[in-house]
């Protein structure tokens, strides 16, 4: 994180003196970390909260780790009164080692001084930079203000040597190109031992997996009150939607991933098809991805119905067994009588994959289907669009011939195509009553973003905080998408075709459609920012590997902690104020490029030019204190007339604080 | 006294004319309704309506459909929703239905048949039965109307025709028969010639106007002259001017000759660290200053401050030309090309837009407002826009400063007056930009709807610094394009008080106006306009309510007295090599001190300051360069701490993907939008609204418990303490009361005290023909300023649900 403390004195009013439960500042920050006196100072307790929103919305991968509380109130006591930072300051020279934040099994490894940090946007600073092995932390007292940056190692995409003559003779420069959108710069002095080994520090515990160290999830010993790893459960998942019933089953069949190794244990399969008959349609699906269950519709019992492409071949191969299959699934919805598949690539690029022994299903075969091509192109462009639209927004912007930049990224163009086809794959179910199946090639990049997309607008439960949690461990997590491979956890080779930011483009979705249904969503924008930044972090062990059965032999969830215990062990964060549950609620997101806009607060957060407004959340957040504060006070001053005349007081009535469906989150 | 005043109020005489008979005899349903629900102004009649038709209704209503009946009269096409309620026989005449769209707003007809669309026009005949019928508008809404297969043919494709026949394609002479058919009837004439104007904001129209502003700012050394009482000395400019105290009448009129048609530099407002803002037009040169002229120029310019910096707003801003061919695009790029297809190829939008150079001209407009708000910080100087003309550029940035500076300029009736000081009164050429009787093409210029875009822009980078809303801006926007107002109906405020016949009588001149040269009666005269600040008459009191926040920042701070607030902050310009009598050039966001920028000064007209002839040092232009660096690269941290202070600007951002473009106002009618209904319902009462109407309840509550208590007195006081400590915690200079507003109310100001109370009963208004939602959006007002009103409470109008439910306390605890 970079950020630029301000130095004002100015004596902001501090907001109401609530109760709030430690927790919320706590953390789960072991009590000896704990700075009482910060966190327990109530009256700023909602200006903390503020600052941490303000914060953490656009600049902060710092508060998404598992210390931020206690770090962001320090800086905002520091930035509120003077006379601390300089107590601050002071304690710095002192014992400097202690000023960097650490979590929980974080150790540091190197400690460089006099380190200059060339910032795009505000000039060099001198200062101190420390690389653990879970971040870079650089800090610099230069200036009026602390100034510091804090970048995950984890989301390090390479390390490069620079050229900065303009510094020094004996100056080499380094620039770390990283995965969110930022490429910081330094130079620092060549002859002294210690500065040699920093890039190689760096190296060592940026690509651990490269250097055959682990990843820092398994080190992180921090302890949360929830258990995110608990979120998750196939079996209540699928009862919850009404599974099993007399068409679906849970099968086992794949329990010790001998089906397919990419599919998770459970899946959810039509109850007639016998196991042996379910082993061939494997045979015939790329990477045995055989069809199976996603979503039913509570009423229709419309599914959809998530696979890979057939392997088809240039011979037009058929395979009965398959063909079978979607007949039975189609026959699983009584209100159509059509099947709808949606194939995510292009056209054009199905018909290439018949020569690659891949293809898609013919009509001569299966009757009773109709195919339609989304004409989503594949990986390999979207890691380009990424990739052109960092150069437009990092580090300086292009005021007047933004717009163009943009649409020559077709970013946003491709997001539309995203939204525009899970929009139809949502009204096929809603509206037409039918049964979808929806594949690209292998099921897990576009499958993934679309099935779950749709998801996301049919079903109101995945657009709350939890049920989004449970969302991305089904279809994501659970169903393979390769965040292994399209990340590139630890892994130095920057340049591997495999890595795709799929899973940042589906996030940018979920953010369009929330953006244009703002009371929809019972996260907020800083959940989706914090999700991303721990998908690079390593920090949390929710997003490592590639499927299920690799997670199973890692044991990750013993070993590592999950994202959502964190998440979860502080909602409040991450819950947006101005949700209201309409359940049963259809979304259907304006999939047109004149509806849809640059997610700025995360492409375009390093750049201080785009510092954030005050949130307009806040307002409802302060509101919300003072109802509390108001209703604690009625309530006092009810017991008090209750005691002092408590036979006369009829007309006294006491406050019911469930006040007919407030559609409110009264958590602050 | 923030306020136009009663004191100036007149009712309006009726003024007996020929034109009204001959409307009456077209007026076949007089003050009437029809039966199917249309709720009819005095002399308006039907002449076509289809039934069973379906509105598809824009995301910001909810999407989806609404069927009910299209109505086509004289006035306007009308939608009266199926199961909308029974209109009041009795309630004042609103000109616009929530889902009406007057006749002189339409642009274009579109039918759309089986296979084709066509565009109607009133000489061509429909070969086909239209099955929806789409009407753009000049405000860029898009109107969708679905006919049902039961909607008899004949009304499909009458209704079609007799829009396409009524509708007024702009030229000269359409729009008075249009102003006529609104306005026109007696009963309507006489509605009008009885209405009250708002009393809450400033009309600019008295000198006691300009002496509330002076006083609320807190500026000394200013008075208000009425040497243009006659619009003698310039008839462009106001009567009633703003100039430094130490220049006389006399004095003053020598200087007019100096400035293009004679707009001298005149104050507009006094920045509370104590830096005056001026505008003025370009220097007359060619003209031989004397001794004496100098000085008066000089004193004119400088006020009683030492320093003054002119802002040249001349050569970077956009011309008006540029701003036309700029909305011009924006409008096709919007709506599309009508004539050919319908659907608008959504690819290269981005490209498009940027080419469109609408948002270039946003954010050159807000970058100059907010370089000049950050001068003014510096306190202890003037700082003199000036454009050649001083009508276009000058009123945009002015106000923006304004808007950016002075939180009252950021409610309802703050804005309002702020628009009658920079722009009304002060002589925009509406009539000319507006161009609605298409008689000056060539300046045509919506620089006005420019301004609005730079509002909407801060607006929504700060909504929550603001009282007034989207839907405001929104409402005053689409009122632009409606020819009936007199604010937007006149260049200047000399042709509108000749128009109106009857000025503003508070300021009664010696011989009156009648001694203007009055050029003939103009037919066009009648009927009276009413302003455009009378919302009443255009918008349901429900989507009035909409035009405040629910939940608002403080009422704006009190003023400070000789404007000094703490000025130490940005001494550090305040550099030894500054002079006294130094004046600098601000253009391209660089200072400069060229030696022909006062064109007396360059001369050897004199020798009056000569002393002062020596260029000013350097390091002062460093120093006023750091004041408006602040603008451009603001710290992320300085956000934090300017959101405290009430007085520091709302400095927009201005990267890239900070502008954006107005969603709402130019994409409403986008008809590639979904057909779906989906959450977002602004029909339903919305969240905030509920939340603080909770919060009023609690209040209530507290306020019944502490009085039920009459035995122990000090303990009544302690939640009324604890409330206001517990205001000025949550205040933080972003909403909700603040401790200081309290104090100043109940200091000796009744002005504001007036104001603020005068809001309620408005929004109670709307509560007899409303359910639930209304009558908690009431309270909304009433939360607001919820000290003032704690003491009524019992008399508040909303029914306390709670009160329903005697419990005994001791029963539930």
């Amino acid at each position: 994180m970079e950020k630029q403390q301000h130095s004002s004195g100015s004596d902001s009013p501090v907001l109401p003196p609530v109760p709030r439960k430690p927790q919320i500042l706590g953390g789960g920050i072991p009590a000896s970390r704990q700075d009482s006196e910060d966190s327990l100072d109530s009256p700023s307790g909602s200006h903390v909260e503020w600052c941490k929103q303000l914060i953490a919305a656009t600049i902060s991968s710092q508060i998404s780790g598992g210390v931020p509380p206690e770090a962001i109130i320090r800086e905002c006591k520091v930035s509120r009164r003077p006379n601390l930072r300089q107590v601050f300051r002071d304690a710095r020279k002192q014992v400097p080692m202690d000023e960097v934040p650490l979590v929980p099994g974080e150790t540091i490894k190197t400690t460089v001084k006099d380190v200059m940090y060339i910032c795009p946007f505000t000039g060099a600073v001198t200062g101190t930079l420390t690389v653990t092995d879970y971040k870079l932390y650089f800090v610099s007292l230069e200036r009026d203000a602390p100034f510091i940056l804090d970048v995950n190692l984890g989301a390090i995409s390479r390390l490069e040597t620079i050229g900065v003559q303009s510094h020094g003779e004996n100056t080499s420069g380094m620039e770390i190109v990283c995965k969110d959108m930022r490429s910081p710069r330094f130079a620092y002095k060549k002859e002294e031992q210690n500065n040699v080994e920093i890039l190689e520090d760096l190296t060592k515990h940026a690509f651990p997996l490269t250097n055959e160290l682990s990843l820092f999830a398994f080190q992180y010993k921090e302890q949360f009150p929830e258990d995110g790893w608990k979120v998750y459960d196939p079996v209540a998942e699928y009862k919850r939607m009404g599974l099993p019933n007399e068409s679906w089953t849970i099968s086992k069949i794949n329990s010790n991933y001998e089906v397919c190794d990419t599919y998770p244990a459970l899946l959810v399969t039509p109850t007639s098809i016998k196991e042996d008959e379910i082993k061939r349609v494997a045979s015939f699906r790329m990477k045995h991805r055989i069809p199976v269950l996603s979503w039913i519709h509570p009423e229709t019992q419309a599914t959809i119905v998530r696979c890979s492409q057939p392997m088809v071949g240039p011979t037009d191969r058929r395979c009965k067994e398959d063909e079978h299959y979607l007949q039975t699934i189609m026959d699983a919805n009584a209100q159509s009588h059509k099947l709808t598949i949606f194939d995510a690539r292009q056209n054009t690029v199905a018909d290439n994959h018949k020569a690659k022994d891949g293809g898609y299903e013919n009509k001569n075969f299966y009757p009773s289907m109709e195919l339609i091509f989304l004409e989503i192109p594949n990986i390999h462009v979207m890691r380009e669009s990424l990739r052109k639209l960092k150069e437009v927004v990092y580090p300086t912007i292009d005021e007047p011939r933004w717009h163009s930049a943009i649409d020559a990224t077709h970013w946003l163009e491709y997001i539309r195509l995203l939204l525009a086809g899970a929009v139809r794959i949502a009204d096929k179910v809603e509206s037409s009553k039918s049964s979808v199946v929806v594949h690209c090639s292998d099921g897990w990049d576009r499958t993934a973003q679309l099935t779950s997309l749709s998801m996301l607008m049919l079903d109101s439960y995945y657009r709350t905080l939890r049920g989004f949690q449970v969302l991305l461990e089904k279809e994501w997590i659970g169903f393979g998408h390769k965040f292994a491979a399209r990340v590139g956890h630890g892994d130095e080779n920057h340049a591997n075709s495999e890595r795709s930011p799929l899973f940042v483009q589906f996030i940018d979705c979920v953010w369009q459609i929330m953006r244009q249904f703002p009371t929809a969503f019972e996260f907020n924008e800083l959940f989706l920012v914090t999700i991303l930044d721990h998908l690079y972090s390593c920090l949390f062990g929710t997003f490592l590997y590639n499927s299920e059965q690799e997670r199973v032999e890692k044991a990750l969830n013993s070993k590592t902690v999950s994202l959502w215990s964190y998440i979860n062990s502080q909602p409040e964060d991450f819950t947006n104020p101005f949700y209201v549950d309409y359940e049963n609620h259809v979304l259907y997101p304006l999939a047109s490029l004149r509806h849809l806009e640059l997610w700025a607060a995360y492409y375009v957060r390093w750049n201080p030019r785009m510092r954030p407004q005050m949130p307009v959340h806040q307002n409802l957040k302060e509101l919300l204190y003072l109802r509390a504060e108001l209703q604690r006070k009625v309530d006092e001053l009810q017991k008090e007339a209750s005691s002092s005349r408590s036979i006369s007081s009829s007309s006294e009535h006491a406050y019911s604080p469930s006040h007919g469906g407030t559609p409110l989150h009264s958590s602050v | 006294m923030l306020t136009g005043s009663k004191t100036t109020f007149k009712v309006r005489q009726m003024v007996p004319d020929m034109k009204e008979r001959m409307m009456s005899h077209s007026s076949l349903l007089a003050r009437g309704r029809d039966v199917l629900g249309l709720c009819c102004l005095p002399g308006e009649c039907v002449l076509q309506r289809a039934v069973l038709v379906r509105k598809k209704l824009s995301a910001k209503e909810g999407g989806g459909w609404l069927s009910g009946t299209l109505f086509c009269t004289h006035f306007r096409v009308a939608f009266v929703p199926q199961d909308s309620q029974k209109p009041d026989d009795n309630a004042d005449p609103v000109l616009l239905g929530d889902h009406d769209v007057a006749l002189a707003s339409i642009d274009k007809v579109v039918a759309v048949g089986p296979s084709r669309t066509k565009l109607v026009t009133p000489t061509c005949s429909l070969k086909f039965t239209p099955e929806e019928l789409v009407l753009y508008c000049r405000d860029l809404r898009v109107l969708c109307f679905l006919f049902d297969r039961l909607t008899p043919d004949t009304q499909a494709v009458e209704i079609t025709y007799t829009i396409a026949k009524t509708y007024q394609p702009l030229k000269p002479g359409t729009i008075i028969s249009f102003q006529n058919a609104a306005l026109g009837s007696i009963e309507m004439k006489q509605f009008l010639s009885n209405r009250r104007r708002d009393p809450t904001m400033n009309w600019f129209e008295s000198s006691l106007g300009w002496e509330q502003e002076l006083e609320r700012t807190g500026a000394t050394g200013w008075r208000v002259s009425s040497v243009n009482d006659r619009f003698e000395m310039s008839t462009s400019l106001p009567r009633f001017i703003v100039v430094p105290q130490r220049v006389l009448d006399t004095e003053l009129k020598k200087t007019f000759a100096h400035f293009n048609e004679g707009r001298i530099p005149r104050w507009c407002w006094r920045h509370p660290r104590g830096s005056d803002l001026l505008r003025m037009a370009s220097f007359q040169n060619n003209i031989y200053h004397e001794r004496d002229d100098i000085r008066n120029l000089e004193s004119v310019l400088f006020g009683g401050q030492q320093l003054c910096v002119i802002v040249d707003l001349g050569e970077e801003m956009p011309s008006p030309a540029d701003i036309q061919l700029a909305h011009t695009r924006l409008r096709t790029l919007c709506l599309g090309d009508i004539s050919s297809s319908v659907s608008v190829p959504d690819d290269k939008w981005l490209s498009t837009l940027e080419s469109t150079r609408w948002l270039d001209y946003t954010r050159c407009c807000l970058r100059k407002a907010a370089e000049v708000a950050c001068l003014l910080r510096g306190g202890h100087m003037t700082v003199v826009l000036q454009e050649p003309e001083d009508r276009d550029m000058n009123c945009v940035v002015c106000s923006l400063v304004q808007v950016m500076c002075d939180p009252h300029c950021r409610t309802v009736a703050g804005f309002q007056s702020l628009v009658q000081k920079e722009w009304i009164t002060a002589g925009h050429k509406f009539l000319s930009r507006i161009n609605c009787h298409r008689e000056s093409d060539k300046e045509e210029a919506p620089v006005f709807l420019l301004f609005l875009d730079c509002v909407w822009q801060l607006w929504a980078q700060y909504p929550a610094r603001f009282q007034l809303t989207e839907d405001y801006l929104l409402a005053l926007h689409d009122s632009v394009h409606l020819p009936l107002f007199s604010s937007l109906l006149a260049n200047s405020q000399r042709e509108r008080c000749r128009r109106s016949q009857h000025l503003p009588q508070s300021y009664t001149p010696v011989n009156g106006l009648r001694e203007l040269p009055m050029g003939g009666p103009e037919p066009s005269v009648d009927p009276p306009f009413p302003p455009v600040w009378d919302w009443a008459l255009q918008y349901s009191s429900q989507r009035r309510v909409r035009f405040t926040q629910p939940v608002s920042q403080p009422p704006c701070p009190p003023p400070v007295l000789n404007g000094n607030l703490n000025t130490n902050l940005d001494r550090g310009w305040h550099s030894d090599g500054l002079l006294p009598g130094s004046v600098f050039l601000l253009s391209r966001s660089t200072f400069s001190h060229p030696s022909n920028l006062l064109p007396w000064r360059s001369g050897n007209s004199g020798s009056y300051w000569k002393s002062h002839r020596r260029a000013p040092s350097s390091e002062s232009v460093s120093g006023l360069e750091r004041l408006i660096r602040a603008c451009s690269l603001s710290e992320p941290s300085e956000n934090s701490t300017t959101l405290h202070d009430p007085y520091e600007p709302l400095l927009p951002l201005l990267l890239g993907p900070c502008v954006r473009v107005w969603r709402s106002c130019y994409l409403r009618g986008a008809l590639h939008a979904q057909a779906f209904s989906h959450p977002v319902s602004s029909c339903s009462q919305h969240p905030l609204e509920q939340l603080s109407w909770e919060v009023q309840q609690l209040r209530e509550k507290l306020a019944q418990a502490s009085n039920r208590r009459p035995e122990n007195q000090t303990k009544r006081q302690e939640p009324r303490r604890l409330e206001s400590n517990l205001n000025q915690n949550a205040n933080n200079g972003t909403f909700l009361f603040s401790s200081s507003s309290r104090t100043s109310q109940q200091q000796a100001s009744p002005s504001r005290g007036v104001s603020h109370s005068s809001v309620p009963p408005r929004a109670q208004r709307t509560a007899p023909d409303l359910p639930g939602p209304a009558q908690r959006n009431n309270s909304k007002h009433t939360f607001l300023f919820g000290h003032q009103q704690e003491p009524q409470s019992g008399q508040r109008h909303i029914p306390s649900p709670s009160a329903k439910l005697p419990k005994r306390p001791g029963n539930t605890h």
